[in-house]
């Protein structure tokens, strides 16, 4: 079943005990990042947090850690919850094959029961908002689904944009943004303030939670997000049109605030605990002006913790990191068997390959460099075997321990592409990149002392079977 | 869970930065609980009834702590593109 609104995926959770309301009264800071700080250390099955006593607030109800576990993440795909990460990431694949399905217009959106314009918006009157780590700048937005379209390509629905960027709150209706150069919202805001304009945007909060994976997917640039969705949840996207932008925005989101990113003003943001496990900020960024928020009645805001990996951002761009990756390498080098892009946001990435030759697996490793993705990440590239599943770690450790030689297998490219909140790089937006050649040498490369690779036997996979059912 | 450390009086200067002059943009809805503040120099913001080393320029870590030479040396991003010629 498709969930259309945020609720009635909190509802799904509960059923499921995967959502924990906290109904003791907790202190905005540090508790609610807190409490999600450590839901994510209760592993891979970590529930959901419902927060709606929280000090100081007369009517503020947060939800955390929403798609934070894989668990959660397996709900939010319609598949039971212990469903494993592999199985997810193939599920994920069959289910991107049946992009794209068009998103379905549809009436009377959620969030047009209360709105409210110009002078007399605050934000904070309606988004109960919370610190998350001890060094931010301040108050921020860090899941919502921010759509935009191209200034110079306006009717295209395909380059229009739903991305998840850091939003700062700097005032009752003045936001900060980070739009990355390398992102699709980079893109746009570049080519509005080449033509001295502003930037339309809406800012959906509190989705249904394939809406918050597709914004945080890779796609490419003229890829919709919500023909994505569509194809992701088994059924159109519910989209509807925003009222003051005409923007396509979720027809379910709990809040839908509207302005534009002001063009050719940049003032200081942050900094803000980042995906990598580091701050990141003191620079100067866009600013946005608020023009009307729409918004349900009681709305949900929806929040993610992020800080030392793994957190709710890592489940939640883990399967999508991956995903569109494969397709890209598939699509060159069918023998590519399964890729492994979930760390860091595929900063480093496990190729699995055959070997078409001697030297075919360094040349895998070059293209995942080239892939759209690997502009900006991919600072270690590992290629292994055929037979070893890049999402067993220790199987790739057993590779590395065994298949790789130093002294021509490690390939360093310097001064490479890389985004700028990666903390090794040399400066902001470069930086050296590493592929490990960590598969067994294929003719004509004769090197190393290889002979006979001991396999499983050919009667373990019954025997599995059997012990898996006599444990059971 | 963590106690309530509601400030009676004012703050007076940025934890982040020092500066002393700082809007008051929001009070909580319930009343007497907590104010949020933000300073025009760094634009930090924070709310009254955060920890000490969130709020109190004493408890601030230092390596959070903002000059005025850090926001005039800010990195823009992204850079301004040059406008088309028309």
């Amino acid at each position: 079943m498709a969930y259309d609104d945020l609720r009635s995926f909190l509802d799904a959770l509960d059923k499921e005990n995967q959502l924990l309301r906290i109904t003791e009264e907790v202190m905005p800071e540090p508790d609610v990042a807190a409490a999600a700080n450590a839901a994510s250390r209760l592993g891979e099955a970590a529930p959901a947090l419902y927060f709606d006593n929280v000090a100081g607030f007369d009517n503020a109800r947060i939800a955390m850690n929403v798609h934070g576990s894989w668990a959660n993440h397996a709900l939010a795909l319609d598949l039971p919850k212990t469903t494993g990460t592999k199985e997810q990431v193939a599920e994920f694949i069959n289910r991107w094959a049946k992009f794209p399905v068009e998103p379905e217009w549809r009436d009377n959106p959620l969030w047009a029961q209360n709105s409210v314009e110009g002078e007399d918006i605050n934000i904070f009157d309606i988004l109960p908002l919370v610190r998350l780590n001890d060094g931010d700048g301040g108050f921020y937005i860090d899941k919502a689904g921010i759509v935009s379209k191209d200034p110079d390509d306006p009717e295209n629905s395909g380059k229009q944009n739903v991305g998840i960027y850091r939003i700062e709150v700097k005032g009752p209706r003045k936001l900060a943004i980070q739009p990355g150069p390398v992102h699709d919202i980079g893109l746009h805001l570049r080519k509005a303030e080449e033509r001295g304009e502003d930037l339309p945007i809406a800012i959906t909060l509190g989705n249904d939670p394939v809406i918050s994976i597709v914004a945080s997917t890779p796609m490419e640039y003229d890829q919709n997000e919500y023909e994505m969705a569509g194809a992701l949840r088994g059924a159109p996207a519910p989209i509807a049109k925003a009222p003051l932008t005409g923007l396509p925005v979720p027809w379910g989101s709990e809040v839908v605030i509207e302005g534009v990113i002001e063009g050719r003003k940049r003032e200081v943001e942050g900094p803000f605990g980042e995906f990598t496990g580091h701050y990141s900020g003191g620079r100067n960024m866009p600013v946005i002006r608020i023009d009307k928020i729409s918004y349900r009645t009681d709305p949900i805001f929806e929040h993610l913790y992020l800080g030392m990996p793994w957190t709710e951002i890592d489940y939640l761009m883990a399967p999508n990191t991956c995903v569109p990756l494969y397709q890209q390498l598939k699509k060159d080098f069918p023998e590519v068997q399964a890729v492994n892009a979930m760390y860091t946001h595929g900063l480093v990435i496990i190729v699995s390959t055959e070997k078409r030759y001697g030297g075919f697996a360094k040349a895998v490793g070059m293209r995942v460099l080239t892939t759209p993705h690997g502009l900006g990440y991919a600072a270690t590239v590992i290629v292994v075997d055929e037979d070893v599943d890049p999402f067993n770690l220790p199987q790739v450790m057993w590779a590395l321990s065994t298949k790789m030689n130093p002294s021509d297998d490690l390939i360093v490219v310097p001064h490479l592409s890389l985004m700028e909140l990666a903390p090794q790089s040399d400066n902001p937006g470069t930086g050296a990149k590493l592929i490990i050649d960590a598969t067994t040498p294929a003719k004509p490369d004769n090197r190393g002392n290889y002979g006979n690779q001991v396999r499983d036997l050919p009667e373990m996979g019954e025997w599995l079977t059997k012990l898996q059912q006599l444990a059971k | 869970m963590t106690t309530k450390t509601t400030k009676k009086t004012a703050p007076t200067e940025c934890p982040r930065c020092g500066h002393d002059k700082l809007d008051l943009i929001h009070t909580s809805p319930v009343a007497g609980v907590w104010e949020i503040y933000h300073c025009q120099q760094c634009l930090y913001s924070w709310r009254t009834s955060e920890p000490a080393r969130r709020t109190q320029r004493d408890a601030y870590p230092d390596s959070f702590k903002m000059t005025i030479e850090d926001i005039r040396n800010a990195v823009e991003l992204p850079v301004i593109p040059p406008l088309r010629k028309s």
